[in-house]
């Protein structure tokens, strides 16, 4: 789960990392104000999770109190993939001499965290040519030992940084491994990392992004996690602990399992049809949830066609039967749904379901697929 | 005969009084797969499954008491990695983690101590190892299989269930499934498994399923290149979103990096596996 910029930057102030001063805005009067207090020039920021943010202007440089309620308004009308800009963040801006890009982030192969320092910071660092030409130096972390002021001192030395920086970038290295491993962090990220004119080390921009599977113990964030940004099926989604995915087509897939979430799709993709929904129930999911997505599809008006494909080991047929049963017994609209249910006490949760007329019953992901999609294309003609 | 387990294996599972654990330690009995206890903490001294398995407080009760040498652990992501570092702490030889989920950091400590010890771990979010009619230590289907030569790996574990069923129905047998696990961060890879299998007499060919996220089917293209001498079939599933529209939707989830998408059936051709366009091709390549 990525935070949000302002969010991050509360964390990481709040670690005592050096950062501008910045407030979060809801509209363009409190702008107004905020930047009064701030004091000019400072930057405003479109907070949103879509990529393109400065491309569409939503980040923009102010010079003077003239301009800021027309440009804050204009940021505040952006709509960024569907998603309305809702908060602006008010940031001093800042001159500066040199940037770096500093962070923690996860290993995932090697099952490590990672410090990375480059001398590419900025935007520099997201564009791949100038990375490949920047230095950038990396050190595992052994987790149980923690991160060690010698594999900071590597990096500087290696990069040639000034030795009156050190203690500075090494204090800062230490706060972000500590952010890292408090919030179940995947990234910490500060970009750019810039040296200002007093030789101080200041983190302009940063990233988080946190552990979906540590969320749990994550209260303070959970709380704080942005649920207006979702819409139902997706907080749905959360609530019932299954993934949900939307994409264009009009045929609604339930799954449990990533990788026959993926062999649903290849088989769709391979006849050039596209899902409109995928969720993935995951393994040993509880009627109850089986229930809710199969209501998520039933109640989605884009989904002409649901397919459920079921092969369970710890997920058992008769619970997914239960489940099923539920959401159709409670009037939603009658849609074609073609299943395949196997594994797992197969044989009883098929006496459950044998009886609805709604159902049709395929043996293998191919045959369930295939007339799923004949049948779309049927009723299109 | 098989690999990571075998005929001789005593396996305990961890959990064996919760929901999952106990239902699926009654289909490893009823698999005729030599159970031997589980732990539940607190509920020491108890038996379940009407007096046929014993239960104790600690992974050490359990090893000392029944000589324990696979464990299958149910418990909860939260308590997960504590129980991984239980049993790697009491020379368990092969820990199997059907959970799946756990938290990152968590798994980190466990490779770690994975590093020092002998113990090798299957998973998390795996669905166990089975070797058929021998011993399902995991969540596998019964009679989903039955024994043959043909060695099957996989990350996924609804895959591992979908190509051994395909296989079942053309009449191809199997010496060993393994389920590496479906998390971010795992234990035993595609090389060791496939050393194993190089190394195991009764499989004469290995299937290899691999889907998106990472870049682990293009190091097993590396080391089949170098290591094996057997022939490797091999099915990538979700290469088709590498080209299609629904590729951004993908690339906003997930942990993994889909870098390799779409580059992973090259890299296994190049090492001159036969991969197959649809999984329900594999059986027709096996017998060619």
């Amino acid at each position: 789960m990525k935070l949000q910029e302002y969010q991050a930057k509360s964390i990481l102030k709040k670690a005592g990392i050096p950062l501008p001063a910045s407030t979060l805005a809801t509209n363009a009067v409190q702008v107004k104000r905020i930047a009064a207090e701030i004091g000019y020039p400072v930057v405003l920021k479109a907070q949103t999770f879509e990529p393109g943010r400065g491309k569409a202007g939503g980040v923009r440089i102010i010079q003077t109190e003239s301009e800021i309620e027309n440009i804050s308004n204009e940021i505040f009308k952006l709509v960024l993939n569907q998603h309305p800009v809702q908060f602006i963040l008010v940031e001093k801006a800042f001159t500066f001499s040199k940037e770096y890009y500093l962070a923690i982030f996860s290993d995932l192969d090697a099952g490590t965290p990672v410090l990375r320092l480059s001398e590419a910071g900025g935007a520099t660092y997201l564009e791949p040519d100038s990375f490949k030409n920047a230095r950038v130096v990396d050190r595992p972390i052994n987790i149980n030992l923690g991160l060690q002021d010698y594999q900071i001192r590597g990096l500087v030395t290696t990069l040639g940084i000034d030795p009156s920086l050190w203690k500075q970038l090494q204090l800062i290295a230490h706060k972000i491994y500590d952010v890292y491993r408090h919030y179940d962090a995947t990234l910490v990220e500060i970009n750019s990392l810039v040296v200002t004119q007093q030789n101080q080390l200041f983190a302009l921009d940063t990233r988080i992004s946190i552990d979906n599977q540590s969320l749990f113990r994550q209260e303070s964030l959970s709380d704080s996690l942005d649920q207006s940004y979702f819409g139902w099926e997706e907080r749905q989604a959360l609530k019932y602990d299954v993934d949900y995915h939307s994409f264009p087509g009009e045929i609604g897939c339930m799954v449990n399992g990533l990788g026959l979430a993926y062999l649903t799709i290849d088989q769709l993709i391979s006849l050039n049809t596209l899902p409109a929904a995928m969720i993935d129930i995951h393994g040993g999911a509880t009627s109850t949830s089986i229930s809710s997505s199969l209501e998520m599809l039933l109640l989605n008006p884009r989904v002409k066609a649901i397919i459920i494909n079921i092969f369970g080991g710890m997920t058992r047929c008769d619970e997914t039967a239960d489940g099923l049963l539920q959401a159709l017994d409670k009037g939603f609209p009658k849609k074609p749904i073609f299943i395949r249910l196997e594994g797992t006490n197969d044989d009883s949760g098929l006496d459950l379901l044998h009886k609805n007329e709604n159902l049709s019953f395929f043996g293998t992901t191919e045959a369930l697929v295939n007339a799923a999609v004949g049948w779309l294309r049927e009723e299109e003609e | 005969m098989s690999i990571l387990i075998s005929a001789e294996s005593r396996i305990m599972v961890q959990g064996i009084t919760g929901r999952r654990g106990h239902f699926h330690a009654s289909q490893m009995l009823k698999s005729g797969s030599q159970i031997v206890g589980g732990t539940s903490p607190g509920k020491g001294g108890d038996w379940s499954h009407e007096g046929r398995l014993p239960i104790f407080d600690t992974v050490r009760d359990c090893v000392d008491a029944t000589s324990a040498d696979v464990s299958v652990i149910f418990v909860p992501p939260h308590s997960t990695a504590d129980a991984i570092l239980e049993s790697i702490d009491c020379g368990v030889k092969t820990i199997i983690s059907i959970t799946g989920s756990i938290p990152l950091q968590d798994m980190m400590v466990v490779k770690s101590a994975l590093k020092n010890s002998d113990s090798i771990l299957v998973g998390p979010n795996s669905p166990g190892v089975l070797v058929p009619g021998i011993a399902n230590a995991g969540i596998f289907p019964n009679d989903i299989a039955f024994q043959g030569n043909v060695g099957v790996v996989s990350r996924s574990g609804t895959l591992c269930y979908e190509i051994v069923d395909t296989l079942k129905r053309e009449g191809i047998g199997v010496s060993t499934v393994v389920g590496i696990g479906d998390d971010p961060i795992i234990g035993i890879d595609y090389p060791t498994c496939l050393e194993l299998f190089e190394a195991d007499p009764h499989t004469d060919q290995i299937v290899l399923i691999g889907g998106p996220g990472g870049d682990s089917e293009i190091k097993a293209a590396t080391y089949i290149m170098e290591n094996v001498t057997k022939p490797v079939i091999a099915y990538v599933v979700g290469e088709s979103l590498a080209t299609s529209i629904l590729r951004p939707f993908f690339s906003r989830s997930g942990s993994l990096s889909l870098d390799s998408l779409g580059k992973k059936t090259g890299a296994l051709i190049d090492a001159s596996v036969r991969v197959a366009g649809k999984l329900s091709d594999i059986p027709a390549i096996i017998k060619s």
